[in-house]
């Protein structure tokens, strides 16, 4: 039977857990100060890249202070009523074998802003008047949606950082005692400086290279490839591209460690870069479309039921348009490329309304046409004539930045209020 | 040195300067002699003199001090019915001092504004009548409801005819001393059609290059200023290129900040002239309309659009035979 290496040899005791000794202190000192009647931080927050240790450390302490663990996941806060049953929860400080409790709510990252409108207004909520220690986990602290959890005084925030390479090679040496298998010290080094800090993908590294051996050498792990954090969207993407089965392609959306919103950006960029029959394309495009149409029917209704579909479309559709199509050649996948266009152009979109609002007072023209039937003759203008471009600037007022961005560029624009004044 | 955009510039200030639409020019300005205008609904395409015609009326009936018996609004802009009619409530009100007894609320782009809107329109409309008179200024007149309609004296402005344009641009060109060639004229025209606005902008742009204006000036400065250019797309798409058509929309909707359902309404023109099969056209004006509904239910506009830009690549691909 397959068992998880990160399972099987989870550290049990907090001395076992790799690193962040300091965190782990803190966290157990505040879970102490509960004996002694409610904390004035109510809740703790953990943050830190994943694969460090958060959980683990936690579930070391909770055994060690004899506390009952109950453990939430994002999909169980999403709505206001699953809130509401662990509230209940929360207003006990004692579980029904007397044991004291902490609730933890693992994957807050899972929780988003938008989205789950009322949740992160309702978890506080519940902190307020909770009995027993909460604790939040999140890779993200400096995500928005997290803000009203930077108020020091309420909350206790612990970040938990990368471990050295050092310790992560103890941790590896220790399992492969564990497992009865000899590894060279220079095999284990290769393994802990490759995982960047990140335990658990260190531990799944050596299990996929060491597992049923009795010898790991150097010569075995320096194939393994440099572990970048990216290859995890990558082999997502690979899946929804080229997945054979509708099955394969849909497991992305357990793999992926983006939220759906932003796997389907990656795979609504990627698409087109993929598949070069023009038919197949257009089947791939359709089945996003059709996904996207569901999430239009998601943020109307708040009906989440309906995210199956999307996520059959967006997965499986895409992958199943495929039949002849071939990439020519090797093609890198690509970030979102419209992500990135869209935070630049909201300045821009802003900066658009100022100078179609100024356009509005003195031509009797909306601000939609002033945006569309005049300013795009006027940036013409400010291109090409100094002396014109002058004299529109005093006649509609604009400042120094609308007059940068209708020149498109600041020398032009400087060239312009020189000649103005 | 002063200057304006010229549009502003040669806008007629008066009803007996306008160069075009004479038969409504001559109802408007027995209007102002017998110093009473009902509601109106000028309906027009762009460009066609409809906001002109409403403020030279105001001007002929109260003469230069027009600007305080005249209010401008825009649907498009006003963020609800409710404030459409607070202003027109405080602006209604007081009376004017003059002889003529109402002022003149100009709300242009009615036709945007949804049926309650209009509805609600309807009764400030009424309530009002002694004080203000209403000028609705709009593309269409058949999307302003019927009760509004059966209350005003409906005009309707067409484009103007290739010689009216021709005249006027000739007379700006002259007092502004730019050297405007035949072809460059010509080129305007095919560009811009009959919208006056669009027309004198051009102009103004061909001019700041500082030459001769010739066809050639005319499509460069208007291809500079048109990126969203919905045919150029639709070519590119064809040309089964659809990475890069996805490009131009992508630019057309951040960049330039088009709508996705303006991009669609000239998609749907722009296919019943492609020299495509009869059959394929109604085949793709299926896809544009599924297209234009999805828009409507709250989907991604670009998603939805390069959905339809892939489809287009299949067909142009399928009719080269590939």
């Amino acid at each position: 039977m397959y068992t998880a290496w990160t399972t099987k040899h989870k550290p049990k005791t907090v001395a076992e857990v790799v690193g962040n000794s300091e965190a782990i202190s803190t966290l157990e000192k505040w879970l102490r100060s509960w004996e002694r009647g409610i904390p004035r931080q109510q809740a703790a927050f953990l943050h830190g890249p994943p694969g460090v240790g958060k959980t683990v450390a936690l579930e070391a302490l909770a055994r060690k202070l004899v506390m009952e663990l109950i453990e939430k996941n994002a999909s169980d806060y999403r709505t206001q009523e699953k809130i509401s049953q662990f509230a209940g929860l929360a207003s006990q400080y004692r579980g029904f074998f007397g044991k004291k409790r902490i609730i933890l709510l693992d994957e807050m990252d899972g929780v988003y802003g938008n989205v789950d409108r009322g949740a992160i207004p309702a978890i506080t909520k519940i902190i307020k008047n909770t009995r027993c220690p909460i604790i939040l986990i999140a890779n993200d602290f400096w995500d928005k949606k997290f803000v009203s959890f930077r108020d020091k005084k309420k909350y206790l925030i612990i970040e938990f950082k990368k471990p050295p390479a050092s310790q992560v090679l103890k941790h590896l040496a220790r399992i492969c005692a564990e497992e009865d298998i000899f590894a060279e010290e220079e095999a284990l080094k290769f393994i802990a400086q490759r995982s960047e800090g990140d335990v658990r993908s260190a531990v799944n590294d050596l299990q996929a290279l060491a597992q049923g051996k009795k010898k790991l050498t150097y010569d075995d792990v320096s194939w393994l490839a440099y572990r970048d954090r990216k290859d995890v969207i990558f082999s997502v993407m690979r899946l929804v591209l080229y997945g054979k089965t509708c099955e394969t392609a849909k497991q992305a959306v357990d793999l992926a460690d983006v939220d759906l919103d932003m796997l389907f950006e990656w795979i609504y960029e990627n698409t087109p870069h993929h598949f070069n029959v023009p038919s197949e394309l257009a089947k791939a495009m359709e089945a996003l479309a059709t996904a996207d149409l569901y999430r239009a029917r998601i943020r109307k209704t708040n009906n989440w039921k309906l995210m199956r579909y999307a996520i059959d479309f967006m997965t499986a559709g895409v992958a199943m348009a495929r039949d002849k199509s071939k990439p020519s050649g090797w093609v890198p996948f690509r970030f979102p490329q419209r992500i990135k266009t869209l935070s630049t152009s909201r300045a821009e979109r802003g900066m658009k309304a100022e100078i179609g609002k100024k356009i509005k007072r003195r031509m009797h023209v909306s601000v939609a046409q002033a945006q569309k039937d005049v300013l795009p003759y006027m940036k013409v203008i400010f291109e090409s004539n100094l002396q014109m471009a002058a004299g529109l600037t005093k006649w509609l007022c604009f400042d120094e930045e609308e007059v940068n961005y209708i020149a498109g560029g600041k020398r032009q624009a400087k060239a312009i209020l020189k000649v103005m004044n | 040195m002063s200057f304006e955009m010229w549009a502003e510039k040669y806008r007629p200030k008066s009803l007996s300067q306008m160069v075009n639409q004479k038969d409504i020019v001559e109802r408007l300005e027995s209007f102002a002699k017998s110093r009473n205008v009902p509601h109106c609904i000028f309906a027009g395409p762009p460009g066609t003199g409809k906001t002109t015609a409403a403020l030279c009326l105001a001007h002929d009936l109260y003469g230069e001090v027009y600007r305080e018996n005249l209010m401008e609004l825009n649907a498009s802009d006003e963020r609800g019915i409710n404030v459409v009619r607070e202003t027109v409530k405080t602006f209604a009100r007081i009376r004017t001092l003059g002889e003529i007894p109402f002022k003149i609320l100009i709300l242009d782009e009615a036709d945007n504004m949804t049926g309650d809107a209009q509805q609600a329109l309807r009764r400030t409309m009424e309530r009002y009548t002694e004080t203000c008179r209403f000028i609705l200024i709009a593309n269409y007149s058949g999307k302003i409801i019927e009760p509004i309609q059966s209350r005003c004296a409906p005009f309707r402005f067409t484009y103007l005819p290739r010689e009216e344009q021709d005249v006027h641009l000739k007379y700006i060109a002259e007092n502004e001393k730019v050297d405007l060639a035949k072809d460059g004229l010509d080129a305007i025209y095919v560009v811009c059609g009959g919208d006056l606005r669009r027309s004198i902008n051009s102009l103004q742009a061909a001019a700041s290059l500082g030459k001769p204006i010739t066809s050639e000036i005319v499509y460069s400065v208007v291809g500079r200023a048109n990126p969203a250019d919905v045919h150029a797309m639709i070519k590119i798409a064809m040309d089964s290129n659809f990475i890069e058509a996805r490009k131009r929309l992508r630019e057309m909707i951040l960049k330039y900040g088009v709508a996705g359902s303006d991009i669609i309404k000239q998609i749907h023109g722009e296919l019943f002239r492609l020299d495509i099969p009869e059959n394929w056209k109604v085949k793709l004006a299926e896809i544009v309309g599924d297209v234009d509904f999805r828009l409507a239910e709250g989907a991604d506009e670009e998603v939805q659009l390069s959905a339809l830009l892939a489809r287009l690549a299949e067909a142009g691909y399928e009719l080269k035979g590939g």
